[in-house]
C-alpha cells in the first residue's frame, strides 16, 4: 500500500515555524486586543495597584505578538518573491491557468470532492490567494496597529531612537483618512479586521480538514512534517 | 472618497506630529531677540483700548506675585524655556495690542461662556479680557444696522491686522440658509467669507467652528462644517474642544503678541503646545489604567476609589489635549477629576465617534452594511456565525455525500 504513494514535500521548516508562530501569536494578539478593547476581567480591588499591571501586561503582550508578527511578514513578504522552494507569487498571477485551477478547487469544494480536475500535488490558484488575502489582512492589522501605538510616541522619543516614530508616522498616518478621518476610525477598523481574521481561520482550520478527510493525501501534516502524500498515477 | 484622498495628500504633505519641547540654545536666543523686538515695536504703537492689565488686575483682586505664578505656569504651557518669563508678562500687558473681532455662528455660545466666567474671572480670562475686542456680537450692546457699521468699521480700521476668532460651525444647507445674522440677513457663511478676507489670522475656538461639532453629528441636518473647510489662504488656527480652554486661546494670542507668528500646527491645525499629548499621557488615573483597575459601573466601590474610567467609556487614549495638565477654570477641576470619562471632545466628529460614552468595543456605530446601528462585536460575531453556518452546511453534506461514494467504491 505505501508503495502506491510517494511523498511531496510542501514547507521548509521555515516556512513550517512561521506558520506556527504566526498562529500562537493570533492567539495571544486576540487574547489581549479583546481585553484592551473592553477588559472583560476584572482585577482583585483588595490588591493594591503596585501589585498588579494588568492592563499594561495585556498591552506589552500585544505589542510583543505584534512586532513577532512585523518581523514574520517582512521574512514571508521577501519568500513570496525570492524563496528558493516555492514563489508564492507565481500561482497568484492571473494567468488563465491560474483562474482556471482556482474555479476547479473552488468547484471541487462545492461538489463536494465529486470533480476534482487540477493538480493536488502542489500548491493551488486557491490557496495562494486565499492566503494572500491573510497577509493582505495582517498587513493592514500592522498598519493600523502601528498607527494606534504612535499616539503614545508623542514625545518624538523612544528607547530605540527618534527613527521609530518617525518611521511610524511616515508609514501609517494614512490609515486615519482612509479609515474615515479620526484615530477612533482606526482603532474601529483595527477591531473589525480583527473579526475577519477569526473568520479567515476558521475557515483555514476547516478546509484543510475537509482536505484531509476527502482527498485522502495527508494534507494536515504538510503544516507538521512539510510533506503530503499523493498516489503515484 | 474624494475627500480621503486629499486628506491622504494633506498628511504627506503635512509637517510630523512630532512635538518638539527642546530645539536648541541658539534657536531661543534667535527668538528672544525676535520677541523684544516685537514687543517694543508694539508698545511704541500704543494701545487700541483704555483698559490698563495692571488695574484690571488689582481691580480683580490678583497681585503681581498671583500673576508671575500664572507667567511661569503660562511660559512653560507655550513650551518656552524660563527666560521668556519676562517677555510673556510684557506681553500679556500689551495684550490690548491685538485687535480682535469675534464672530459667533452656528453653536451654544459656550466658548464665549468659557472667554467671559462671570463667576470670579481668573488670570486667563481677564488678560482675554483686556484684548481688545473690537466686535462681539453676542456681547455688544450695538444691534441691527449699528452693529454692522461698527463691523465694517473695525475691519476698515485694522484691515489685515485684527485677529479673526470664529465659535460655532458653518450650516452649507440649503445655500446656508440655516443661519443669517444681521439686518441684511447675510448668511453665516457670507458674513465669515467677508470677514476673513481682510484678518490677519483665523482662530476656530471650540469643536463646532474646528470640526464642525455637535451640529455636523449624524445626520448633519444643516451640513455644518469648520472654518477650516471653508476659509482658504489665511493662517488658520484650530483650538477644539467643548467648550476650548481660555488657557489655550489666551496662549495662542500670546503667542501671536510675542511672536507675530501663529504657533506651530499639527495636521489637525491645532497648536501642539496644546494638542501633541493625549490626555491619558498626564492623566491622574493613569496607574489605575495600567493596573487594570476601572470602575464598572457609577458609584461603585472603583469609583469611590477613583479608579480609572476606560470601561465607563473614557476616551482619554484617543483624545489629544492638555486638559489633565492646565485643567479648566485655571486648573480647578477637570472631566477625569470630577469621575465621569473623556468625551474626546477635541478629536473631529467626536460625537458621533467618541462621546458614546462605552469603550469603543461595545458601541453602536453603523456596521458597514448600514442601516440597524450594532456594535463592532455583534457585527463581526454575527459574521462568525454566518460563516459557521456556512461550514456547518458543507460539512453535513460533505458526511452525507461522502459516505455515499465511498460506498459506491466499496
Amino acid at each position: 500500500m505505501s508503495s502506491e504513494y510517494k511523498q511531496v514535500k510542501r514547507m521548509t521548516s521555515t516556512s513550517r515555524i512561521i506558520h506556527w508562530a504566526n498562529a500562537i501569536s493570533m492567539i495571544v494578539a486576540i487574547i489581549t486586543g479583546l481585553y484592551i478593547g473592553h477588559p472583560y476581567y476584572e482585577t482583585l480591588i483588595a490588591d493594591g495597584a503596585v501589585d498588579k499591571y494588568v492592563m499594561a501586561w495585556n498591552r506589552w503582550g500585544h505589542f510583543i505578538v505584534a512586532i513577532i508578527f512585523d518581523v514574520t511578514s517582512v521574512v514571508i513578504a521577501y519568500l513570496y518573491f525570492f524563496s528558493r522552494f516555492e514563489k508564492a507569487y507565481k500561482k497568484v498571477i492571473p494567468t488563465t491557468k491560474n483562474i482556471a485551477e482556482f474555479f476547479e478547487v473552488v468547484l471541487n469544494l462545492f461538489t463536494l470532492n465529486r470533480r476534482k480536475k487540477f493538480d493536488s500535488t502542489h500548491m493551488d490558484s486557491f490557496n495562494a490567494v486565499y492566503f494572500l488575502i491573510f497577509h493582505l489582512l495582517l498587513a493592514w492589522m500592522l498598519f493600523t496597529g502601528l498607527q494606534l501605538y504612535v499616539g503614545g510616541l508623542e514625545s518624538g522619543i523612544s528607547s530605540i531612537g527618534a527613527w521609530w516614530p518617525w518611521l511610524l508616522h511616515v508609514a501609517t498616518d494614512w490609515t486615519i483618512p482612509v479609515t474615515g478621518g479620526t484615530i477612533m476610525d482606526v482603532r474601529i477598523a483595527h477591531h473589525y479586521s480583527m473579526w475577519f481574521i477569526v473568520i479567515w481561520v476558521v475557515f483555514h482550520i476547516y478546509y484543510q480538514v475537509w482536505r484531509t478527510i476527502f482527498w485522502k493525501e495527508g494534507d494536515i501534516a504538510i503544516v507538521i512534517g512539510g510533506s503530503k502524500f499523493v498516489k503515484e498515477k | 472618497m474624494s475627500e480621503r484622498i486629499e486628506g491622504v495628500k494633506k498628511l504627506f504633505t503635512s509637517k510630523s506630529t512630532r512635538v518638539e519641547t527642546n530645539r536648541g540654545e541658539s534657536y531661543y536666543a534667535d527668538l528672544f531677540e525676535k520677541c523684544q523686538a516685537r514687543l517694543k515695536e508694539l508698545r511704541e504703537n500704543g494701545p487700541i483700548n483704555r483698559l490698563d492689565f495692571s488695574e484690571v488686575l488689582s481691580e480683580n483682586g490678583v497681585d503681581r506675585r498671583d500673576f508671575m505664578k500664572w507667567v511661569s505656569a503660562t511660559t512653560a504651557m507655550l513650551m518656552l524655556p524660563p527666560m521668556f518669563s519676562p517677555l510673556v508678562a510684557e506681553a500679556a500687558e500689551l495684550m490690548n495690542r491685538a485687535p480682535v473681532i469675534w464672530l459667533e455662528l452656528q453653536d451654544c455660545a459656550g466658548n464665549s461662556e468659557a472667554l467671559l466666567r462671570s463667576d470670579g474671572p481668573k488670570i486667563d480670562e481677564i488678560v482675554l479680557d483686556i484684548i481688545s475686542l473690537e466686535f462681539h456680537e453676542t456681547l455688544q450692546a450695538a444691534s441691527g444696522f449699528q452693529a454692522e457699521k461698527q463691523l465694517d468699521d473695525a475691519i476698515e480700521t485694522f484691515k489685515g491686522k485684527y485677529l479673526l476668532f470664529v465659535e460655532g460651525s458653518i450650516p452649507m444647507g440649503m445655500n446656508g440658509q440655516f443661519g443669517t445674522i444681521g439686518a441684511g440677513a447675510e448668511t453665516f457663511y457670507d458674513h465669515l467669507m467677508r470677514v476673513s478676507k481682510d484678518a490677519a489670522a483665523v482662530i476656530a475656538v471650540g469643536s463646532c467652528a474646528t470640526f464642525g461639532g455637535v451640529p455636523a453629528a449624524s445626520p448633519n441636518p444643516t451640513g455644518a462644517v469648520g472654518v477650516m473647510d471653508v476659509v482658504k489662504g489665511k493662517p488658520i488656527i484650530n483650538i477644539p474642544a467643548c467648550p476650548a480652554n481660555p488657557a489655550n486661546m489666551v496662549g495662542v494670542v500670546l503667542h501671536y503678541v510675542l511672536t507675530g507668528q501663529v504657533p506651530e500646527l499639527d495636521s489637525l491645525l491645532r497648536p501642539k503646545f496644546a494638542f501633541g499629548y493625549r490626555i491619558h499621557d498626564n492623566c491622574e488615573r493613569r496607574a489605575h489604567f495600567d493596573a487594570g483597575e476601572y470602575v464598572e459601573e457609577w458609584g461603585d466601590e472603583g469609583a469611590k476609589n477613583n479608579f480609572c474610567l476606560y470601561k465607563m467609556g473614557c476616551k482619554g487614549p484617543m483624545t489629544f489635549n492638555n486638559c489633565s495638565i492646565v485643567r479648566y477654570n485655571e486648573a480647578v477641576n477637570w472631566p477625569i477629576g470630577v469621575g465621569r470619562g473623556c468625551i474626546g471632545c477635541s478629536e473631529p466628529d467626536f460625537w458621533d465617534k467618541y462621546a458614546y460614552e462605552r469603550p469603543m468595543a461595545d458601541a453602536k456605530i453603523k456596521a458597514p452594511t448600514g442601516g440597524v446601528e450594532k456594535s463592532v462585536d455583534e457585527f463581526g460575531l454575527g459574521l462568525l456565525t454566518a460563516a459557521g453556518i456556512g461550514i456547518g452546511i458543507h460539512a453535513v453534506a460533505s458526511a452525507v455525500a461522502g459516505k455515499k461514494e465511498d460506498g459506491g467504491e466499496a
